[in-house]
């Protein structure tokens, strides 16, 4: 998780207080009389007990979780890795359908989507939990607990599409935490809003199976991966995961025709060797193709990594090079105000086509997806 | 967490662990002395046939705390109970219990087990008010039986539910948030688990038990918690105030933990006190694994559950985990 981060402090301040935070935006929608009913809540307000959709019955009432490449294997009456989903008498159910611990509405060049829509705001929400333990979080305060540990309230799929339209949001994203371990939530929502016109995002690591994958990408209407490196080691040692599933699931985006963007937290001296990033960007291109937007963000020191000092931004620049030099069309720099890396140009003639400053659009030149200046297409989803 | 930060809380914890040393020498609650004060590790088992009767489930309470005394003043090395608590434990601590309470009501802690506990430390002088019974939940303690309180009279019973600390704590090969309890109060523990089967870590007897006390258990389970129970048994937070563990083999159960199953459950009819966490845990995989092969299963080795982190926390010096260096006691 990177640039997609509330705020955090200001972000538990509101969450201990048992608020849904809606930050950093236009509106407030705890203020909202027309969605005050479902907004507040508390610490313990309880947990959902909806049947989880991707795992296995086994012998003594043990089950086999099918959602995430851990496949953990989980006995009566405990939890998988991630915590949030749990084996009772033999039958697995998630503990946070409908049970968000925020909703929030951001700009989209948040989460960071820079080819979707851009300007229109998202509404984001989480429920609580993680299927990998970074050592970096950026919000672990909601990622890495159990559902019990933070206040949520009740929102169903329909109230979040609601909310959704009551706040002109073309899209929702479901960002934060990882939903990938509240997958059976995140489908829901997808499957209400679709017929609505209202897209859902998927910002997630992408550490998933493939089956549970291929089936949100039913309703799914693009998906942001966190590619954390380009390395087992670096899975191994600092996500407590692996990396292969991450470049399955890349490739099963690129075989679905999803759209697409990804984003490396760049981490000095942990996977910032330009010989990784090269590594990296060629695969993203071989793969997944030239037009895929890559976000290299900069990181500072959270969670466990605080030994660590921030990204210098001469790093970032120099992978910058190197992923544009393995032919790489959109690559950008993120976490870095005002860097030349914020705004996308035209790879055809060099235009500036969207100009940003940080997560804000200043000025978009597109015309119907197109630079004006060269007609060449600049790919996404612009209307 | 600036590095500065970082380095000025490490200093703080040396000032403290400097402190607790200083502290502890007045009193023979020294916990790198536990268990091996007397040159080795004890265990002793108190076993009695009649304890838990299968028909009513209910326990013989003069029963219990003749054979639980036995047990701890054979442990401590003392003539009685109440002579053991008064030296594992100073008028001044506030000491936590805590207790096992995943299983529900019949596999779990059993509350009569505690309140003998209880009826020991008031005698060696600490206040009700300076005792808690504790666990992961109330929910969870009010299933096995426990009768909550918050008030501020009384011995004090409540699960942690949301109350972690903010911050998280690396803990050798993990990180977590610790309950507020054991953070601000606590200055002693008593650890009372179950003698029970675990479908990861092997066996959940004591070390096992202390997942309960940090924020997210659920990510250390995998290569059977190994070594990640060892690693947090040695965290000074619990390393520095675990004064005696104690493992409720009332009913115990060899296979399909740790919920409850009623047919892998036995009545082994007995507790085992220590004062080595790791010793205790030892003799509590040797008695499930025996029930298992007397019952036809295959062995915890056999499963590829063989809870490697009993010898992974003798290695790091929490106490002795070959059962030949342990003086098994009958009590």
């Amino acid at each position: 998780m990177t640039l997609d981060n509330p705020q955090r402090r200001v972000f538990c301040a509101a969450a201990g207080a048992g608020a849904v935070a809606v930050l950093g935006s236009r509106l407030s929608l705890a203020d909202d009389p027309a969605q005050g009913q479902m907004l507040p809540t508390g610490p313990g307000a309880g947990l959902s007990l909806v049947p989880a959709r991707w795992y296995k019955a086994k012998d003594a009432k043990r089950i086999e979780c099918g959602l995430c490449p851990r496949a953990c294997r989980v006995a009566d009456r405990e939890r998988g890795t991630c915590g949030v989903r749990e084996n009772r008498d033999g039958k697995y159910y998630t503990l946070v359908h409908s049970r968000p611990c925020v909703v929030h509405l951001d700009p989209i060049e948040k989460k960071p989507f820079f080819h979707v829509l851009p300007g229109q705001s998202a509404l984001s929400l989480a429920a609580p939990g993680c299927n990998l333990e970074c050592k970096f979080c950026q919000n672990w305060e909601i990622a890495q607990v159990r559902p019990e540990q933070v206040p949520t309230t009740d929102a169903s799929p329909g109230a979040i599409v609601e909310l959704a339209r009551h706040h002109d949001a073309p899209t929702i994203a479901c960002t934060y935490s990882e939903p990938v371990v509240w997958s059976e939530y995140v489908y829901d929502i997808a499957a209400a809003a679709k017929p609505m016109g209202i897209r859902t995002l998927l910002v997630s690591n992408g550490f998933i199976q493939t089956k549970p994958m291929t089936e949100l990408l039913h309703v799914l209407g693009a998906v942001k991966i966190d590619l954390k490196a380009f390395t087992e080691d670096f899975y191994r040692n600092q996500c407590r995961g692996q990396l292969q599933p991450v470049l399955d699931t890349l490739r099963l985006l690129a075989k679905k025709r999803t759209w697409t963007e990804i984003v490396v937290l760049v981490i000095p001296s942990l996977n910032d060797s330009e010989r990784e990033i090269r590594r990296l960007a060629r695969f993203v291109h071989d793969e997944m193709g030239p037009e895929v937007p890559l976000h290299l963000t900069r990181f500072h020191p959270s969670y466990r990594l605080t030994n660590v000092p921030s990204t210098p931004v001469k790093t970032l620049d120099l992978a910058r090079h190197v992923a544009m030099d393995e032919g790489l069309h959109f690559v950008y720099v993120g976490n870095v105000l005002g860097h030349p890396g914020n705004h996308t140009y035209c790879p055809g003639c060099n235009l500036m086509v969207i100009r940003r400053l940080g997560i804000s659009v200043v000025q978009s030149r597109l015309d119907r997806g197109r630079c004006p200046s060269c007609h060449r297409a600049i790919p996404g989803i612009w209307s | 967490m600036t590095i500065d930060q970082e380095r000025r809380r490490t200093l703080k914890c040396l000032a403290a662990l400097a402190g607790i040393g200083l502290g502890a020498a007045h009193a023979d609650c020294n916990p790198r002395r536990l268990g091996r004060a007397s040159g080795g590790s004890t265990v002793a088992c108190a076993r009695r046939e009649k304890i838990v009767p299968s028909a009513s489930g209910m326990v013989d309470s003069a029963l219990l705390a003749s054979m639980l005394g036995s047990a701890v003043a054979r442990s401590v090395g003392t003539a009685s109970p109440e002579e053991a608590f008064r030296k594992l434990f100073r008028p001044t601590d506030v000491v936590g219990i805590k207790v096992n309470t995943l299983a529900g009501r019949g596999l779990s802690s059993r509350p009569e087990v505690v309140a003998q506990l209880v009826t020991w430390l008031g005698k060696a002088r600490i206040p009700a008010e300076r005792i808690v019974i504790w666990d992961r939940s109330d929910r969870e303690l009010s299933a096995a039986g426990f009768h909550l309180n918050r008030a501020s009279s009384g011995v004090r019973c409540f699960g942690t539910n949301d109350d972690y600390e903010w911050t998280p704590r690396e803990w050798g090969a993990g990180a977590s948030c610790f309950a507020g309890v054991l953070v601000r109060e606590l200055t002693a523990l008593i650890n009372v688990g179950v003698l029970k089967d675990h479908d990861l870590a092997g066996i959940s007897a004591g070390m096992k038990n202390l997942y309960g006390v940090i924020h997210n258990p659920n990510k250390y389970h995998d290569n059977g918690c190994s070594p990640y129970v060892a690693h947090l048994a040695a965290h000074p937070l619990i390393r520095d105030k675990l004064r005696l563990t104690v493992i409720d083999g009332l009913v115990a159960q060899c296979h399909g933990g740790p919920a409850r199953s009623p047919r892998w459950s036995w009545d082994f009819g007995g507790v085992l006190v220590s004062r080595d966490p790791v010793a205790v845990d030892a003799v509590a995989y040797k008695i499930i694994e025996d029930r298992r092969r007397q019952q036809g299963l295959r062995s915890l080795v056999q499963e590829g559950r063989e809870p490697k982190w009993i010898a992974e926390a003798a290695g790091l010096g929490l106490g002795e985990s070959r059962l030949g260096r342990i003086e098994m006691v009958k009590a």
